[in-house]
């Protein structure tokens, strides 16, 4: 069964800005679906669209099968929402949160277990929400959208206020979440997060989805290359490296040799040839990441600019 | 059962903000100034009575509108500007819950707070003039409390097609002055200005109660204070500039007035509702 599908489906803010572009989205049922791109990409602006909070200028969505415009009420009852960018109500205590959640989807909950599930403790259930850190509030939000065992859970960069410690444990949530038959879909701009949660990935830039797959898949799908950089003492003269298979390239740089490859077990054997001829004092070596996936599927042309210039660009900012 | 979770959870979240309490508390404050006022003045029995409830009139025709505008203008529009509409949104409610939900809980601070004005009122009644007229004041209160109403369904409309804080409060302010302020001087009314053109500009010659009517419709408080001649006695309207209901054509009798009165309470609520439903929330 599908979870999530979009087909062209296109929203327009004014005459200019063009927030999400003939999208045509498949989240399949029990998987863990993350949702990557770039601030500014649409991400929030299509899971507005999946909720009703925006209307479509064109095509359409649905959500567990029924229509994102028309059956709204009934995907809001089988859906756990952690919107991004939204405050909570700070008169208003932990508890008082989740029973109220309760009460709108008509069950009942026991509101200590379900803070402690998400790392809350019982002392923040009587206290006001106006005092919590963006940590708690976060965390809070996730209890909040756990309420009714929904099928599928929509979370908006959900690691957002959260320190290191309290992304992993959000993460291990979600995992869990997800062993128990549930749907996830994962917004995020955070690469390695997005990796280490989801089943599938969908890349999107500018309103459109430039990639889908495996998180492997992606990989596959380019010629991607891990790096070896090598501090030695002294530069040797005539190193083969080049000539050593799997080996792209090799440059030179005030005492540290930088190695492309393209297989990654050509690595030792540039270690092993390094080593014979000279004393290697360091060596950092990163693998293939998502981020330089992410860049190559982003950018665009030879304007190879980072996400993060485009924070402050008005006419891609899009995103809430 | 959804319209109640909303109002339920909006009570509970409104009635812990300071500014409703500080405006709430403002209706007993005044209904106690202006009471002793009368008191002051020396009037005592049934005149002291009926100049008290008049007083009560006017503090409700000036005061109770601000007090409803403050109590429901940011209902929904705050909602939006800090986000937290996309959690209330998040649970299976409607748009139409969310703004039927938010009326009747605004409604329910407002009137809340206006009865404990009355009740005050009532025990100065007994304790200083020692008559109770009980239908000229279960009028007032009746009156007032829909004319308080009409407001609130006006502020929620204009929370709910408003996107910030900032515009819902310049609507607010906006419609306070206009129907408000403006009517308390006759020389700088829309409804003058409206007759300054009809009658002396183009020479219609419009009939002052048709104008009267007009400024009925538009305005919920000259709906109020032409219903409220309809609860006093005419004995003591007579003492008053205004005119009695006998004077008045069929289509501004007190009883049209509460009619149009009750229509305020519908309509602003109806348009809101329905810019509401369309609007994109993000």
């Amino acid at each position: 069964m599908t979870a999530i599908r979009t087909s062209e489906l296109t929203k327009r803010f004014g005459p200019d800005v063009v927030a999400v572009d003939g999208l045509d989205l498949r989240v399949e049922s029990g998987e863990v679906f993350g949702f990557l791109g770039p601030n500014g990409a649409g991400k929030s602006t299509v899971i507005n669209l999946l909720l009703d909070f925006v209307r479509p200028t064109a095509g359409s969505a649905t959500v567990l099968g029924y229509d994102s415009t028309t059956e709204a009420q009934q995907i809001r009852q089988r859906t756990g929402v952690l919107p991004e960018g939204a405050s909570l109500y700070e008169r208003l205590t932990g508890r008082e949160h989740l029973e109220w959640v309760a009460r709108a989807n008509d069950v009942t909950i026991d509101p200590i277990p379900a803070l402690e599930r998400v790392g809350l403790s019982p002392e923040a259930a009587d206290r006001a929400v106006g005092g919590y850190s963006k940590g708690m509030t976060q965390r809070l939000a996730l209890a909040m959208a756990l309420v009714g065992d929904p099928d599928l859970l929509i979370l908006d960069e959900p690691s957002s206020g959260l320190d290191p410690t309290g992304m992993r444990e959000f993460r291990e949530i979600v995992r869990a979440e997800a062993r128990n038959g549930r749907t996830v879909f994962f917004s995020s701009h955070v690469l390695a997060e997005v990796e280490a949660v989801c089943d599938r990935i969908g890349i999107l830039h500018e309103g459109t989805l430039v990639a889908t797959g495996t998180p492997a898949d992606l990989r596959a799908g380019l010629d991607l290359v891990g790096t070896l950089e090598v501090e030695v003492a002294s530069v040797p003269q005539e190193v083969p490296l080049e000539t050593i298979d799997g080996v792209q390239r090799a440059t030179v740089q005030d005492g540290t040799i930088t190695v492309s490859v393209v297989d990654p077990t050509a690595k030792i054997e540039v270690l092993t040839e390094l080593h014979e001829r000279t004393r290697v004092l360091d060596v950092i070596s990163e693998n293939a990441s998502l981020e330089r996936l992410f860049d190559t599927y982003t950018a665009t042309g030879g304007d190879r600019r980072s996400s993060d210039d485009r924070i402050g660009d008005p006419s891609t900012e899009v995103d809430r | 059962m959804s319209i109640r979770t909303v109002a339920t959870k909006d009570f509970l979240d409104a009635r812990r903000a300071k500014i409703v309490w500080l405006v709430g508390s403002h209706y007993a404050l005044l209904i106690g100034v202006f009471f002793l006022q009368v008191r002051l003045d020396g009037l005592e029995g049934q005149s002291g009575l009926f100049a008290a409830l008049w007083n009560m009139v006017f503090v409700g025709a000036v005061f109770v509108p601000a007090i409803a505008l403050v109590a429901a203008y940011l209902a929904i529009a705050g909602e939006r500007e800090s986000g937290s509409i996309k959690y209330l949104l998040s649970t299976p409610v409607s748009r139409r819950d969310v703004v039927i939900g938010k009326y009747v809980s605004r409604a329910g601070i407002v009137a809340a707070s206006l009865l404990t004005g009355f009740a005050l009122a009532a025990l100065l009644t007994v304790a200083w003039f020692e008559s109770f007229q009980v239908s000229v004041f279960a009028g007032v209160v009746f009156l007032t409390v829909v004319y308080a109403l009409a407001y609130v369904g006006v502020a929620i409309a204009i929370s709910a097609v408003t996107a910030s804080r900032s515009r819902a409060m310049l609507g607010a302010l906006g419609f306070y002055f206009a129907t408000n302020v403006m009517t308390l001087n006759d020389d700088v009314s829309g409804l003058a200005g409206l007759e300054y053109v009809l009658n002396e500009v183009l020479g219609l010659r419009i009939a002052d109660d048709a104008i009267q009517f007009i400024g009925m419709v538009t305005n919920p408080t000259r709906a109020y204070l032409v219903a409220t001649i309809g609860v006093f006695p005419e004995s003591m309207t007579e003492a008053t500039e205004l005119p009695t209901a006998a004077d008045l054509s069929w289509y501004v009798q007190p009883e049209v007035a509460v009619i149009v009165l009750i229509g305020w309470l519908i309509v602003p609520v109806v348009f809101g509702l329905r810019r509401f439903k369309r609007a994109d929330l993000s």
